[in-house]
């Protein structure tokens, strides 16, 4: 290769840095503006520049928006919100990933007459809207018993997130070769055996890209929140909607960017713990180990 | 040790229109290394998959020490299998996956230990107890999945295609390792391989399969010296047994029958006496190339034998012998040659055919012409 050439080369590539690190900047523009901004005095936003460094930093927003910021008539923050959110993403991301793990299992190694075709009609189930199951739903849980409750909430997103999981499980599944489950139940192991001993164990990619998917998706829903839930039973994402709304005089921008913050925390965290099984979770399917 | 029956053994399987197994009937003795062999579609996995449990039959028995486990679930069968792939349980130690038979049946935890230490030390694996599959080689990956195997000690074990994904040389390694096992365990085997060479090496009997139908049952000899009909000849042996049409015509000496060459030489090829109701017919003559030598001076003169001058078209030296290809009545037809009677392609050469041991075949039903 001649100096010329390879000159070249690393221009190009000096082009192709350049253009991401201005994408990446473009995306992460509102970000660092809601950062800022909730670290600023009410004072502050009022004067200052967008993009400004605060003059003076303080925690203020942070505080009220977690404990004594009105949502509604009530005014003692996102706290109890937050935690509601916990009580109904955790187990029904947990639920629905095991759920989705046990059907994927079922319909990649023992297939039984029609099994493809229930396989497809569950993946109808991705593409439902939520809108069009809203009064359904409702019906279903009021009949129930389980209306305005986390529990019901749970079912729901549950139900919802079935269709996904399978999904991915079958899938994973699939490509892991039907020789090991004729090897395990040779072996003596029965159904529930070569599920729990032989396929969980290797299934901690896909489990994370379903833990990910599934704790981004209930974790930031509003419509099934706002419809379902009521008063002490909603979730984070209906009280920042609840807390922007409440005005009483003058708007407080730092603290409805502290709580949209608050609000966005726990999807990051995720990410952040489990992302590098999520990325080899989706090409999983093409290199075995 | 057991003995394993299968007795018009059918599958079809849903919605397929013909029959995969058409009806195969094979009794194997205790003890005995048995191989289905046969080109792929043959229905020699699905044969072993009913064995083992893993597919069901249509129809016909599958007889255990004299009792029917068709109906049995693959876990109740007490036989074992070595797969293709290995099959070995990608989360747990080699240690684990050779215990996990034995720990799902229950077995104390001390006698475990101890059939994993056996079987380690059997197949020379005991410093790989600790490592997980991933970490092995293939050919270790094959021990450990035969340990796996081994440890159950089970009525009957099962090799579906085991060397099948090794390299040329492991694979000659692991064949003679089987066949030392075999023979130090006197295991009842049934061993599913598409290579012919592996079949000869290492039966005790072989069933050649072909499009779900038993074609021939017998030792790798009778196999390779009295293949049933034209299907078996052409599928065992390498390079394979060639087909000449001939006449079978009657001459001062005896019958002979006569080949063309590429020249258009003429050379009379003696044919044995039990021809003789096939006068002025045309049979299939099946010749090895063992069967057609460079001139040996020790068989001169003897019943059956003959010597003619042929066309060398290709030469293939293999190490041993060189393989040459010569043309008879418009077909091609391997010789074995010694290397050190050099033929040339291109040139003509001397070369001896001994017909004892060819074979004739009738070209309407493709079946053996058995000697009288």
């Amino acid at each position: 290769m001649t100096d010329a050439t390879r000159s070249g080369l690393r221009l190009s590539r000096i082009g192709i840095y350049a253009v991401l690190l201005l994408a990446a900047l473009v995306y992460l523009v509102p970000l660092f503006v809601m950062l800022l901004t909730s670290f600023k005095t009410p004072l502050d936003i009022r004067t200052g520049n967008l993009l400004a460094l605060p003059t003076d930093w303080t925690t203020v927003g942070w505080s009220k928006a977690w404990s004594s910021a009105c949502t509604g008539v009530e005014c003692e923050g996102v706290r109890g919100y937050f935690w509601n959110s916990f009580k109904m993403t955790v187990p029904a991301v947990l639920i629905s990933t095991l759920l989705g793990a046990f059907n994927g299992y079922v319909l990649s190694k023992w297939k039984f007459r029609g099994s493809d075709l229930f396989f497809a009609m569950l993946l109808f189930g991705c593409f439902v809207p939520f809108q069009v199951v809203l009064l359904p739903m409702a019906a279903t849980l009021g009949k129930l018993g389980l209306a305005n409750t986390t529990a019901g909430l749970v079912l729901v997103h549950v139900i919802y997130g079935v269709a996904f999981t399978t999904l991915f499980f079958r899938n994973y599944y699939v490509a892991i070769p039907d020789a090991l489950v004729k090897a395990a139940r040779l072996d003596g192991a029965g159904f529930f055996t070569i599920f729990f001993r032989i396929l969980l164990p290797m299934s901690t990619p896909i489990f994370m890209v379903s833990l990910i998917w599934q704790f981004t998706q209930i974790w930031n829903d509003f419509l099934f929140g706002v419809v379902f839930a009521s008063g002490d039973s909603q979730p984070i994402t209906v009280a920042l909607n609840n807390l922007v709304n409440t005005s009483t005089g003058v708007k407080e921008y730092n603290v409805d960017m502290a709580a949209a913050m608050i609000a966005a925390l726990p999807t990051l965290v995720v990410y952040v713990v489990a992302g590098k099984y999520f990325i080899r979770g989706l090409t999983a399917g093409s290199v075995k180990g | 040790m057991s003995e394993l029956a299968l007795r018009s053994i059918r599958k079809t399987y849903p919605g397929a229109a013909e029959e995969t197994l058409k009806g195969i009937d094979i009794e194997i003795a205790s003890g005995e290394f048995l191989i289905l062999v046969g080109p792929s579609g043959c229905g020699k996995s699905t044969l072993m998959n009913t064995i083992a449990g893993l597919e069901s039959i249509t129809d016909g028995a599958i007889v255990l020490d004299g009792t029917d486990i068709s109906g049995v679930e693959p876990k109740d069968r007490d036989i074992a299998m070595v797969f293709q792939s290995y099959a070995l349980y990608p989360t747990m130690s080699v240690r684990e996956n050779i215990a996990f038979g034995l720990k799902i049946r229950g077995l104390p935890k001390d006698d475990i230990e101890q059939e994993v230490q056996r079987v380690a030390d059997l197949l020379q694996i005991s410093h790989l107890l600790d490592k997980k599959p991933a970490r092995l080689s293939g050919g270790q990956q094959q021990r450990v999945a035969m340990g796996r195997a081994l440890a159950r000690r089970p009525r009957i074990y099962l090799f579906d295609e085991p060397l099948s994904n090794l390299d040329a040389k492991l694979r000659v390694e692991m064949r003679t390792e089987i066949k030392k096992l075999h023979q130090r365990l006197k295991t009842t085997i049934v061993y599913v391989t598409h290579d012919q060479i592996e079949a000869m090496t290492l039966a005790d009997r072989i069933a050649v399969l072909k499009d779900g139908e038993l074609q021939q049952l017998g030792t790798p000899k009778e196999v390779y010296d009295t293949p049933a009909n034209l299907f078996v000849a052409g599928f065992m042996g390498s390079p394979a047994m060639s087909f000449v049409p001939v006449t079978v015509a009657q001459g001062e000496q005896g019958l002979y029958g006569e080949v063309i060459g590429d020249d258009g030489a003429r050379t009379a090829l003696p044919l044995p006496a039990y021809l003789a109701d096939r006068v002025g017919q045309t049979v299939t003559l099946g010749i090895r190339p063992e069967h057609i030598t460079q001139p040996q001076d020790q068989k001169n003169g003897q019943a059956l034998v003959t010597t003619g001058r042929f066309t060398i078209e290709v030469t293939e030296p293999t190490g041993p012998d060189v393989i040459a290809l010569i043309r008879l009545n418009d077909t091609g037809v391997h010789c074995r040659i010694d290397p050190e009677h050099p033929v040339t392609w291109g040139e003509s050469a001397d070369l001896m055919f001994d017909m004892k041991k060819v074979v004739f075949f009738d070209p309407d039903s493709g079946l053996r012409i058995p000697p009288q």
